[in-house]
């Protein structure tokens, strides 16, 4: 080939190079924003399930909601079924609980009584992909002073609805109105959920079984998958409440993936805190000096923090730093306790 | 050799350039296959047919911004809250035709609290058509399906029998605007045909927990007015309601706290959700309303996000205790 007078060739290769790798920075960059883009939040992802006990997503086989009606009832709307690009629809800003922790499904349909159509309930039967899924969204919801259902582990009932989780089923059924019979009918329901719909009878949650039961407030544990306490880094934290004297006391617990991981939560979580305006404060108790938990002040109220082994644990808000003290002291045993029975 | 003969392609070469701008060209064709969209970009509308919701507020009367009502009768505290703030009269005038937006957001009975309570409207549809309304219409573009939630709620009967016409929405009902100084509401649909000849807008909702945004009361209650995939405005709740607020003008909002729904909202569903306040709250400025309806969910105003948003840009005021409010017990 013949060389043209002026032309550089190895300069047009050099600046064709760098031209090709900027163009290709810019692609990477797409790439990158894109799948940073957190398009659960709008409803337009079913992957999001947290924990699944066999890969599931999209639109799964609707259950026979028919097969659960109660004894004296009848279908009173045909069955619905929300994905969630759409769960929206039905439950509006309530949506984005059960999209952030593993929604996959919601299955509806009302159910009438064949003796009066004004007393109805409607079933909402959410598919969580997992248990631990359906015990969160059960129990961040769960109302205050409630008449805990017997037989059921996850279940209760207020003056017009039953709550209840099922393997990976979080249920609910709302009441039309304050009616003994409809209560009856939606017990009648729950029974036929438990005995009909078939789930993983062996997904267990390791961590109710944590926590001391000493002034336990029974069915107080709560597990928040995310932004627990508002510090987005403590996820999959269980929580639960105990009473002691005329206090309230909350203990937490979240199992990380290892030991270093727990460790280095714990201290996250107290920066965290400490960047919020707490301050450091001496421990009183020896056992919390040994382990060298963390003890804040937290505008008057103490917080606790610690590891035993791969779980970070601690008090939050207490209102007497002894009280929290010895409650954090229960649960460092506790989980000590737990780990040598693993070994 | 020549430079004429360096010039020349031979018959290798040529095949080899041949190949190489045949793959290149297949390469770019399938490509361009895979990312072709059939259907197209949707054409935008075009500015000249967006449209503008009309302003449906009127003068503000020192002294007679916003009223509050203690009382269970929501038929006795509304007429008290409105005749606190210089009647019926002064909000609808003979011949007029008014348009009453309730919360009716969900399938569900008024008594769970997660939509506006149905002897509420009918008693404003009766006040209106008593200051002598030519017209009165009741709508929203519900979450769920409209006709159950209608009926469901009791908003539907009750109104229709006060003597309001009950419209349900259809997709020939929006029309997409673009909300000067909006970030979010820019060539949306909105829920407008209903509200484009009417003479005044009143809005009624009820004060609820809400689990985005921390509270569902008067400004929320526009969301009703959203068309489209209006979930994605979730993301950016506080936001969408501020602009709710500055998009909407309406004549007079009323909130009504007479059963405060505390927790799981918005949609409830269990009575234990509910506490009853015995509070009914009537206002020309719906900021103030909310503001003050905080109290009635224990929460402060700095809890609710939107609310600064939406003084800041000058929907109303968050401090309604400057307003002076009217206050009164009734029943």
């Amino acid at each position: 080939m013949p060389s043209v007078p002026g032309r550089n060739r190895r300069l047009e290769s050099v600046v064709s190079v760098l031209l090709l790798a900027v163009l290709l920075l810019i692609a990477v960059g797409v790439l990158i924003k894109q799948a940073d883009s957190d398009m659960t939040r709008f409803g337009l992802d079913a992957n999001s399930a947290l924990y699944s006990e066999k890969t599931q997503t999209g639109l799964q086989e609707p259950p026979d909601l028919a097969a659960l009606l109660p004894k004296g009832f009848k279908e009173f709307s045909p069955p619905e079924t929300y994905e969630a690009a759409n769960l929206y629809e039905k439950i509006n800003g309530k949506a984005p609980l059960y999209l952030d922790a593993g929604f996959l499904n919601l299955f509806t349909q009302r159910f009438a009584s064949q003796d009066d159509e004004s007393l109805w309930m409607e079933l909402y039967l959410f598919d969580m992909a997992a248990l631990r899924n359906a015990f969160s969204v059960y129990s961040v919801q769960k109302r205050a002073d409630v008449e805990t259902l017997p037989d059921m582990q996850f279940a209760y009932k207020t003056t017009n609805a039953l709550f209840l989780v099922h393997g990976r089923y979080y249920i609910e059924l709302l009441g039309s109105d304050e009616s003994p019979d409809l209560l009856a009918a939606m017990t009648d329901v729950a029974d036929n959920v438990t005995s009909r719909l078939k789930v993983t009878k062996t997904a267990q949650i390791p961590e109710l079984n944590l926590f001391p039961q000493e002034n336990i407030i029974p069915g107080s544990i709560k597990l928040s998958l995310k932004d627990t306490f508002g510090f987005e880094d403590l996820t999959d934290t269980f929580s639960c409440h105990y009473k002691l004297n005329d206090q309230s006391i909350t203990a937490f617990i979240s199992r990380r993936p290892d030991a270093r991981n727990a460790q280095l939560i714990a201290k996250s979580y107290s920066d965290f805190l400490i960047e919020n305006g707490a301050t450091n404060k001496t421990a009183g108790n020896e056992v919390l000096k040994n382990i060298g938990a963390r003890v804040l002040d937290f505008y008057d109220t103490t917080e606790i923090i610690f590891t035993v082994g791969p779980f970070v644990g601690g008090i939050h808000e207490a209102e007497d730093q002894k009280a929290a003290e010895e409650q954090a002291v229960k649960l460092i045993d506790k989980l000590t306790e737990s780990a040598k029975t693993q070994k | 050799m020549t430079e004429h003969n360096n010039n020349e392609v031979g018959r290798r070469q040529f095949l080899g350039r041949v190949t190489k701008a045949g793959v290149s060209i297949a390469a770019a064709g399938i490509i361009a296959a895979k990312l072709y969209d059939v259907q197209g970009p949707k054409p935008g509308v075009k500015a000249e047919d967006l449209v503008t919701l009309p302003d449906f507020s009127i003068p503000q009367e020192n002294g007679r911004t916003i009223s509050i009502v203690t009382g269970p009768d929501r038929t006795q505290t509304v007429g008290m809250a409105i005749e606190l703030l210089g009647g019926i009269g002064r909000f609808v005038k003979e011949g007029q035709t008014v348009a009453i937006k309730p919360n009716v957001a969900f399938a569900s009975p008024s008594k769970f609290g997660a939509t506006a309570n149905p002897d509420l409207v009918a008693e404003l549809v009766r006040l209106c058509y008593g200051a002598g309304a030519k017209r009165v219409i009741v709508t929203d573009n519900p979450i769920n399906d409209p006709a159950s939630c209608f009926t469901l709620s009791g908003i539907g009967k009750a109104a229709s029998q006060a003597g309001a016409k009950v419209i349900l929405p259809r997709d020939h009902l929006f029309r997409h605007t673009t909300l000067t100084n909006g970030r979010l509401i820019r060539n949306w649909p909105i829920y407008f045909e209903p509200f484009e000849k009417v003479d005044r807008l009143i809005g009624v909702g009820p004060v609820k927990h809400h689990e985005r945004s921390g509270a569902s009361m008067t400004m929320k209650n526009w969301y009703g007015l959203l068309g489209g995939r209006r979930n994605v405005f979730h993301q950016d709740i506080n936001t969408i309601i501020a602009e709710l607020a500055m998009m909407v003008k309406p004549t007079l909002v009323i909130l009504d706290g007479t059963e405060v729904m505390m927790t799981n909202g918005p949609t409830g569903g269990s009575l234990s959700d509910l506490k009853r306040k015995n509070t009914l709250i009537a206002s020309t400025d719906m900021v103030a309303a909310d503001s003050c309806g905080a109290g009635l969910l224990d929460l402060k105003v700095s809890d609710l996000a939107y609310l600064a948003k939406a003084a800041k840009a000058e929907a109303g005021t968050t401090d309604y205790e400057s307003l002076k409010p009217k206050r009164a017990a009734v029943g």
